[in-house]
């Protein structure tokens, strides 16, 4: 392992994959601070959790990274106990979809020990989620669940959907966030090289820009955003349209305003999200813009999520189940010139093919 | 062949009633049949295996689009204590199912099928590896997140016994499963309510990389007791003879009212999820799986093993041909079934 805890001289631009982007993070965060450590099942065995912990074990130790039974209540509970007395835990889940034998402890305890107990202790803590996608994994390996998370007063709840926003935010949740922070990662991201600079300005844990464009504004969160960037990439040169994305980002504590400003510029409105769009975030957008800008759209919106069922494991029915780059292109493009637009879109069926480096099993 | 071990039991009560055909002449019978009983087991449990080991073939070709955690060495399991039930009884098990699957009866044509995803799978492809099932034969839903179905074990036999039905339910899991919150729920409350449900624990000392003696501070059979739940461990969990010699006793056991642990201790050959081994990673002993195959029925009897390969390939080249043939599932079907 080389890789830099202490302040090591980095390029200031450089390709960094998203599972090296969390491999250097919670490295300096085992590093730089003593409180720090790193529990979940796998995170000290060889896959280290997708690469995002590999060799952690082995350069800090057993205290400070280790395995657990299957225990994701307990697992979290312990977190809790280990946060009020000023330890930082960072726990792990390689699917979403476990952490939901946590609820308890993440919803009725984590995210109200603050406002119950009249703001006398917190529990910061940061509570890993990775959202599995495509190679079948069906119905239970495939849930996002951001928008129930972030339901809930008293949690964190962010989306990095790029290298850079790891480097940007983790550091920061791990420093000086004062609550329980979740983070949803997205296994399409992981083996995905980003460019990352540390002279840009710094992602921040709300919303920010990802493109600016005045026809038409993509919300999107998590893999949707490098899905909407690579749409807008489309239909700049296939149509000369220019689309602004926002990553949304933080879905519990977005930047509405950015939001706003966003449609009022551009009037047309595409919101592409990870989940179902039912009660999700997609709906949260709607109705945050209609108590601000009622008016401010020129059409109804386009929401693109998963369609209202559990994840099929049938690669033909996975196909139809998420937005292909077809439909994101398809929908940008229908925002602005109507559904007619007459622009042949992209031929790539499924969004996986493109992110040819995720292969089964896992 | 016939290396019928004496399990070790642990009984904490006497059955309240005689067992049902515990000691009667089905055993004897059994004995002096007992070659056509273990060539009976035997084939099926090469079946599985080389169901399996054909699946590990078709996974390059990127037919079967979804994980497959492959349960090659641990076969005899599901078929020692699947002959030991009735068609009746129901089994619950996990994401390693293809064994219990087969063992219980479910239709090797649908069960290629579902892992092609394709519209003749047992659930038209939604479900895959990870979910198989064949309610028609009493393979429950599996499921995919660890311990989530010994519950439904459970409830089902409580309400097998508020039927006044001598059907059982049986909850199969791993080792790492009884770490979960719900498997100490659900032992507690069936030993409470004293329901017909049989606990078979799939013991291969590891639950993805890790090894047991890291996980748990208890032993099985020790933490059952305080239960009050009998149990018995085979240590010879390549031997389907003892395997379901054992679970033929414990169904004896659950059917006259009361739950049953067995521990059936057993060996993965290959690695936790995907068609590979794992033996370079290093975290564990490639000696020790090579001990366990020099005792598997299946390495040892050469001449069994060959008699009966060429039926069953047939019999796998056809279930994989139904499955090529069989058309992938359409957009009518995404959103069918949903509520
Ligand atoms: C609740 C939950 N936590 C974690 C996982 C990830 N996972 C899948 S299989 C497995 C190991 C389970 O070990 P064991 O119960 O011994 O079964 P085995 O795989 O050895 O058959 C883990 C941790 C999961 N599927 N569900
Ligand atoms: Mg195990």
């Amino acid at each position: 392992m080389t890789l830099a805890a202490t302040k090591e001289r980095k390029a200031p631009t450089r390709v960094l994959s998203y599972a090296g982007a969390l491999l250097e993070t919670m490295d300096a965060a085992l590093a730089n601070h003593a409180n720090v450590f790193i529990m979940g099942q796998g995170v000290d065995d060889f896959k280290g959790i997708f690469g995002s912990t590999t060799g952690l074990a082995q350069k800090y130790g057993a205290e400070r990274v280790f395995d657990v039974p299957l225990m994701e209540e307990g697992m979290t509970g312990v977190a809790i106990g280990a946060a009020l007395v000023g330890d930082y835990p960072i726990t792990t889940h390689i699917r979403a979809d476990f952490s939901f034998l946590a609820m308890n402890q993440i919803i009725n305890l984590a995210a109200k020990y603050r406002y119950m107990f009249g703001g006398s202790m917190s529990c910061p803590m940061l509570i890993r989620l990775v959202v599995g996608r495509s190679w079948g994994q069906g119905a239970q390996h495939s849930q996002s669940p951001q928008a129930t998370f972030a339901h809930f007063p008293g949690l964190t709840v962010v989306m990095p959907a790029t290298s850079q926003a790891i480097l940007d935010m983790y550091p920061k949740i791990i420093a000086r966030h004062p609550g329980p922070v979740i983070s949803i990662e997205h296994r399409l991201l992981y083996n995905l090289d980003f460019t990352v600079s540390s002279n840009a300005p710094a992602i921040p844990l709300s919303t920010y820009i990802a493109r600016e464009g005045k026809d038409v504004t993509v919300v999107a969160t998590s893999v949707m955003v490098v899905e909407a960037l690579r749409a807008a990439q489309y239909v700049k040169e296939a149509a000369g349209v220019e689309a602004e994305v926002i990553d949304l980002n933080s879905i519990s504590h977005p930047d509405w305003e950015l939001v706003v400003q966003s449609v009022r510029k551009t009037g047309r409105l595409v919101i592409a999200d990870t989940s179902w769009l039912e009660y999700g975030v997609a709906a949260e957008v709607c109705r945050q813009l209609m108590l601000r800008e009622p008016r401010a759209l020129a059409a109804p919106p386009t929401m693109l999520g998963m369609a209202s069922a559990p994840c099929p494991t049938a690669k033909s029915l996975e196909d139809l189940y998420y937005p292909s780059q077809h439909e994101t292109v398809d929908a940008i493009l229908a925002q602005v010139r109507g559904v007619g637009h007459g622009v042949a879109l992209p031929t790539e069926r499924s969004m996986t093919e493109a992110f040819k480096k995720f292969r089964g099993p896992f | 062949m016939g290396l019928i071990a004496s399990p070790r039991f642990i009984l904490y009560h006497q059955p309240s009633k005689a067992p049902q055909g515990a000691a009667e002449p089905l055993e004897s019978k059994d004995l002096a049949n007992s070659d056509e009983l273990y060539r009976r087991l035997f084939r099926t449990t090469l079946l599985i295996r080389l169901v399996e080991e054909r699946v590990i073939e078709l996974y390059p070709s990127d037919r079967i689009q979804s994980p497959v955690h492959l349960s090659i060495g641990q076969e005899a399991v599901a078929v020692g204590v699947c002959d030991a039930l009735r068609a009746d009884d129901l089994v619950f098990a996990t994401y390693r199912s293809h064994g219990f699957y087969l063992a219980k009866g479910g239709r090797l044509d649908r069960m290629f099928a579902e892992l092609y995803g394709r519209i003749g799978g047992g659930a038209k492809g939604k479900a895959g590896s990870m979910h198989l099932s064949a309610p028609e034969v009493g393979l429950m839903g599996s499921s995919a997140v660890v311990a989530s179905t010994i519950p439904h074990a459970v409830g089902a036999a409580m309400s097998f016994k508020r039927q006044g039905s001598d059907r059982i339910a049986v909850a199969v899991f791993g080792d790492g499963a009884t770490e979960e919150g719900v498997y100490h729920e659900s032992i507690n409350f069936a030993s409470l309510m004293k329901v017909p449900v049989l606990f078979v624990c799939e013991d291969n000392g590891l639950a993805v990389h890790s090894h047991r003696h890291i996980r748990q501070s208890y032993r099985l059979q020790k933490h059952a007791e305080i239960y009050g739940i009998a149990s018995c461990r085979v240590d010879e969990g390549w031997d389907m003879l003892a395997i379901r010699e054992a679970s033929l006793a414990a169904v004896a056991h659950v059917r006259a009212g009361r739950p049953f642990l067995l521990e059936i201790a057993t060996s993965r050959y290959m690695e936790h999820v995907g068609v590979g081994e794992d033996f370079h990673f290093q975290y564990r002993d490639r000696a020790a799986v090579d001990a366990w195959k020099a005792r598997d029925p299946l390495v040892v009897d050469k001449a069994l093993t060959e008699a009966l390969r060429p039926e069953l390939e047939r019999e796998i080249e056809a279930a994989v041909a139904f499955a090529e043939r069989s058309p992938a599932p359409g957009r009518d079907e995404l959103l069918t079934d949903i509520i």
